[in-house]
């Protein structure tokens, strides 16, 4: 699959903030890239700047091969599902969905067939004579998306389309746009700041902070072995413990010197120096924990430690535990029936344990409030 | 996107027409009406030719300095009996239950929505001697057969606040819709008497509104003119009258502008010492981190 | 807590203070008597009159011409400007235009009309209808800003950047959506301008010249000079037409929300 959207370098500033700082992205042919991040990350710009109602300080768009940069909006082959989804309230569904056909002066039955089909897609057949106004948020949503597919765009862009939705709704849409994506076949550009659905709809994804790209990978890939603490924060949960690398023995791994405990093992895979200050992120539901000193082992980073909070969750129980003064947050599943198991309770004393692969070595990284 | 040259050039052709009309009938008259002040009369009644301060001389007699004084002290009491009517009205209608609150508003603009020069009529008549009024009082015994009420300062007084009256009620309303009432519960609460609650916290919470209200009579009634010439008589003349009589009677456009230059500054005055104000408490209001 | 009654006496006053004249102007137009202090029944007599006025029927024809070019003429640059004044609010020409905007609604009327005597008189333009027509686009230009202005303050522009996307140029997505969205705004802020031409006095009154005596100069004259009743009915229709006029606008301006 070819590069088919492209931004080089592109930058853009609104008076004293610098909401994208030369950031170069390749979304490729038939691809569901998502840019995922918090708000103010810039991503809504980057979406912005590839419909163009906006134009880069700095760098070039490119849609297949061509330069898109100085191209008003009207005149690029992408079209946009906005967040508020802007319908036209004066205008009957069949005749937004139907406008850009209007504007492109197609024959009028070839555009009563393509809305008949539109209408069909998004299972709103009987609608196509309602307002705006008498539709639900869910319905509305259908309509912007299949007034903007049914251009045949390069590009869909969609700017948090799911934000206006209640929980289940959104659950929904998430499947359906889903089904559309696989259906239709093109390109789709999405901007969220839910990971989950970033996560369960892209093929990849950029993850934004503060104009810039902090990582661009499959789902799995940001989830599991994330590159910069920002990243580790903001998608699922993760703890930081914060040391220096002691030296690293092999290719593989690093001893960490983290206060409080035992060398820990962490996994290299990036060039480490010794005496370099990390941030070593483990994910809660790759720490196990029990009553039990677990078997060592080469390279099991094992320590005792004190059940702090239990939290009761049904398929599975969070525990805040405290080790070597570093608070720890242990998520386990409850494969098996637990009401046979000794429970851990508060103040018990436990071991908790991981594998030196689970354990990442980023940058150290605080996020706001702590 | 403001730095952007197309966004720019946008903007400049949309408001150009806008923009070249109102400097053309608004900023070049006022300019000229300055101008036109320092020059000569012409016999035929138009502008002459040369410079001359004749005009800004004649200001100072004591014949238009005793109506500038009473335009001054007509619009001051207008102001302040429309400010000691508006306030109470206003409340109440901020007070007023949701469903009523639209009717009340309604009831008082609606007169707004009619003829000006019909209502000021309306009085006219309902004053005059053989009027409704007039026998009313006679009849109650309160006035003799040769009172006039109309063709005073008074007349006018009254019949300014009648027209003035919604637009201060209206700023008031939306100040007062908007201020929590609570607050005058709290005094209360903390032993205020319910005037003392009503000057020390709501007045001030509306400030806004009152000063709206303010300028909204203040200023237009400075340059009243049908009022006082229709109900005032030669008791009740304003600079407005005295201009026009300038253009029509006496035929010397330049003590025209030269007295319209007057009424320009005056109206000037209070709406840049408004500016000057609400900068000040912009700033103040940053400082103390109060919401606007 | 005892809410004290006298705010309320106040409203009650205001309010009766405020219809009084007008519904005693109404009753006397139906009133035959020459003053207004004798009730003489109901008639219909001065509306006959008015009907059978040359001057008054002149000057009706008069005061529409004028009405209809100049909401006409205000209604393209006053929504021209209220498109920019909202678009393009913070920029500093927008701060300007809004100064400018601004001046006909704060001015006192004598002082638009007395410096546009002298601007025409000093551009030697002869006064009468064009003098009148100038002078009220000038005035209503501001009113039908402002009205459609506040239209605009609930326009969701992203339908705008929609119709963009979907292909439509600048013109087009003004042509197709802006402006039928714009419409009751639109339309309010014309009969606004309508209302406000047909009922001027003052500044008409500095800039007409002899033949063009719209319907309040009329008025005016009829009233400084001995005052037949007929002002009465004249007085009511106007009022009536006003009223009509200005509710319309209202409801137009208010619609949707």
């Amino acid at each position: 699959m070819a590069e088919f959207l492209e931004f080089r370098g592109v930058s853009k500033r609104f008076g004293a903030v610098q909401a994208v700082d030369g950031v170069s992205l390749d979304i490729k042919k038939g691809e569901f890239f998502s840019l995922l991040g918090p708000s103010g990350c810039g991503k809504t710009t980057m979406l912005r700047l590839a419909a163009g109602f906006e134009r880069p300080d700095a760098g070039r768009v490119f849609l297949d091969g061509r330069d898109i940069t100085d191209l008003p909006p009207d005149k690029r082959r992408v079209n946009t599902v906005f967040q508020s989804y802007a319908l036209f309230p004066h205008m009957t569904v069949r005749d937004n969905i139907g406008f850009g056909l209007t504007i492109a002066k197609r024959p009028k039955g070839e555009i009563r067939d393509e809305v008949d089909r539109m209408l069909g897609l998004i299972r709103m057949t009987d609608q196509g004579g309602k307002k705006p106004d008498q539709l639900s948020g869910g319905q509305k949503q259908r309509v912007a998306v299949a007034r903007a597919l049914v251009n045949k765009p390069d590009v869909l862009l969609l700017d948090e389309p799911l934000a206006a939705l209640d929980l289940k709704l959104r659950q929904k849409m998430l499947i359906e746009l889903d089904l559309i994506h696989d259906e239709v076949g093109i390109t789709f550009l999405y901007v969220t700041h839910d990971q989950a659905e970033a996560m369960s709809l892209s093929d990849r994804i950029a993850v934004m902070e503060a104009g810039r790209i902090e990582q661009i990978g499959p789902p799995a890939e940001i989830y599991e072995a994330p590159r910069t603490g920002f990243v580790a924060a903001f998608i699922g949960d993760t703890n930081f413990l914060d040391g220096r690398v002691l030296d690293c023995p092999d290719r593989e791994y690093c001893r960490l010197r983290i206060a409080g405990l035992p060398p820990v093992l962490g996994f290299n895979d990036r060039s480490i120096l010794a005496g370099q200050p990390i941030a070593l992120s483990v994910r809660p539901e790759k720490i196990h924990i029990s009553h039990e000193e677990p078997e060592a082992r080469p390279q099991r980073n094992a320590f005792p430690a004190v059940v702090e909070d239990v939290i009761y969750l049904g398929a599975n129980t969070k525990y805040w535990v405290r080790a070597g003064g570093h608070r720890i947050q242990v998520l386990r599943q409850h494969a098996r029936y637990v009401l046979d198991e000794k429970p851990l309770r508060w103040n018990d004393a436990c071991w908790i344990w991981w594998h030196a692969d689970d354990g990442f070595m980023l940058d150290p990284f605080r996020a706001d409030g702590e | 996107m403001g730095s952007d040259p197309i966004i720019k050039r946008q903007e400049w052709l949309v408001s150009l027409p806008t923009l070249v009309w109102l400097t053309l009938f608004v900023v070049v008259p006022t300019l000229l009406v300055f101008v036109i002040a320092f020059r000569p009369a012409n016999p035929y009644g138009g502008i002459g030719a040369g410079w001359t301060l004749e005009n800004v001389r004649s200001l100072w007699t004591p014949g238009t300095l005793a109506i500038a004084w009473r335009t001054l002290w007509i619009s001051l009491l207008t102001t302040a009996i429309s400010l000691v009517l508006a306030v109470p009205t206003g409340y109440t209608i901020a007070r007023a239950p949701e469903r009523w609150r639209n009717r009340l508003l309604m009831l008082v603009v609606v007169p707004f929505w009619t003829s000006f020069l019909v209502r000021v009529f309306a009085w006219k008549s309902l004053l005059h001697p053989e009027g409704l009024i007039k026998k009313l009082l006679e009849a109650a015994g309160l006035v003799g057969p040769e009172t006039t009420l109309l063709y005073n300062p008074a007349a006018v007084v009254l019949v300014m606040v009648y027209t003035f009256l919604p637009f201060t009620i209206l700023p008031i309303y939306a100040t007062a819709e908007r201020f929590d009432f609570r607050l005058v519960e709290a005094a209360r609460d903390l032993g205020a008497r319910p005037f003392q609650a009503f000057r020390r916290v709501f007045l001030p919470g509306i400030r806004r509104g009152i000063l709206i209200a303010v300028l909204v009579v203040f200023i237009p009634s400075l340059g009243s003119y049908i009022i006082p010439d229709l109900v005032g008589g030669p008791g009740g003349e304003m600079i407005g009258n005295k201009i026009a009589q300038r253009v029509f009677t006496d035929r010397n456009l330049p003590q025209a502008a030269a007295l319209s230059a007057v009424l320009v500054l005056a109206v000037l005055a209070p709406l840049v010492g408004v500016l000057v104000l609400q900068r000040k408490s912009r700033k103040a209001g940053i400082v103390m981190g109060e919401s606007p | 807590m005892r809410r004290s009654r006298f705010p309320l006496v106040v409203t009650a006053l205001v309010m009766a203070f405020f219809y009084l004249p007008i519904l005693i102007l109404v009753a006397n137009s139906f009133n035959p008597a020459r003053y207004s202090s004798r009730w003489q029944g109901v008639s219909l007599v001065w509306y006959r009159r008015l009907f059978e006025s040359p001057e008054v029927w002149q000057a009706l024809k008069i005061t529409l011409v004028i009405a209809v070019s100049v909401t006409a003429v205000s209604v393209v640059l006053g929504t021209a400007a209220a498109y920019a004044l909202h678009r393009y609010g913070s920029s500093r020409l927008q701060r300007v235009h809004y100064t400018l905007i601004y001046q006909p609604l704060v001015v006192p009327e004598i002082l638009m009309g007395i410096s546009l005597l002298m601007a025409f008189v000093a551009a030697g333009v002869p006064l009468g209808l064009l003098t009148i027509f100038l002078a009220h686009v000038t005035f209503c230009v501001s009113f039908v800003a402002m009205t459609v202005l506040a239209r605009l303050q609930d326009f969701d522009f992203s339908v705008i950047e929609a119709a963009r996307d979907l292909g439509a140029s600048p013109w087009q997505s003004t042509r197709k959506v802006l402006i039928p969205l714009l419409m009751p705004g639109i339309v309010a802020g014309a009969l606004l301008a309508f209302t406000l031409s047909i009922d001027d006095f003052v500044i008409t009154f500095f800039v007409a010249g002899p033949g063009s005596t719209t319907l309040p100069l009329r008025i005016y004259s009829m009233i400084k000079y001995g005052a037949p009743p007929m002002i009465n009915a004249l007085s009511t229709l106007l009022l009536l037409v006003t009223f009509a006029a200005v509710l319309a606008s209202q409801r137009l301006s208010r619609s949707k929300r």
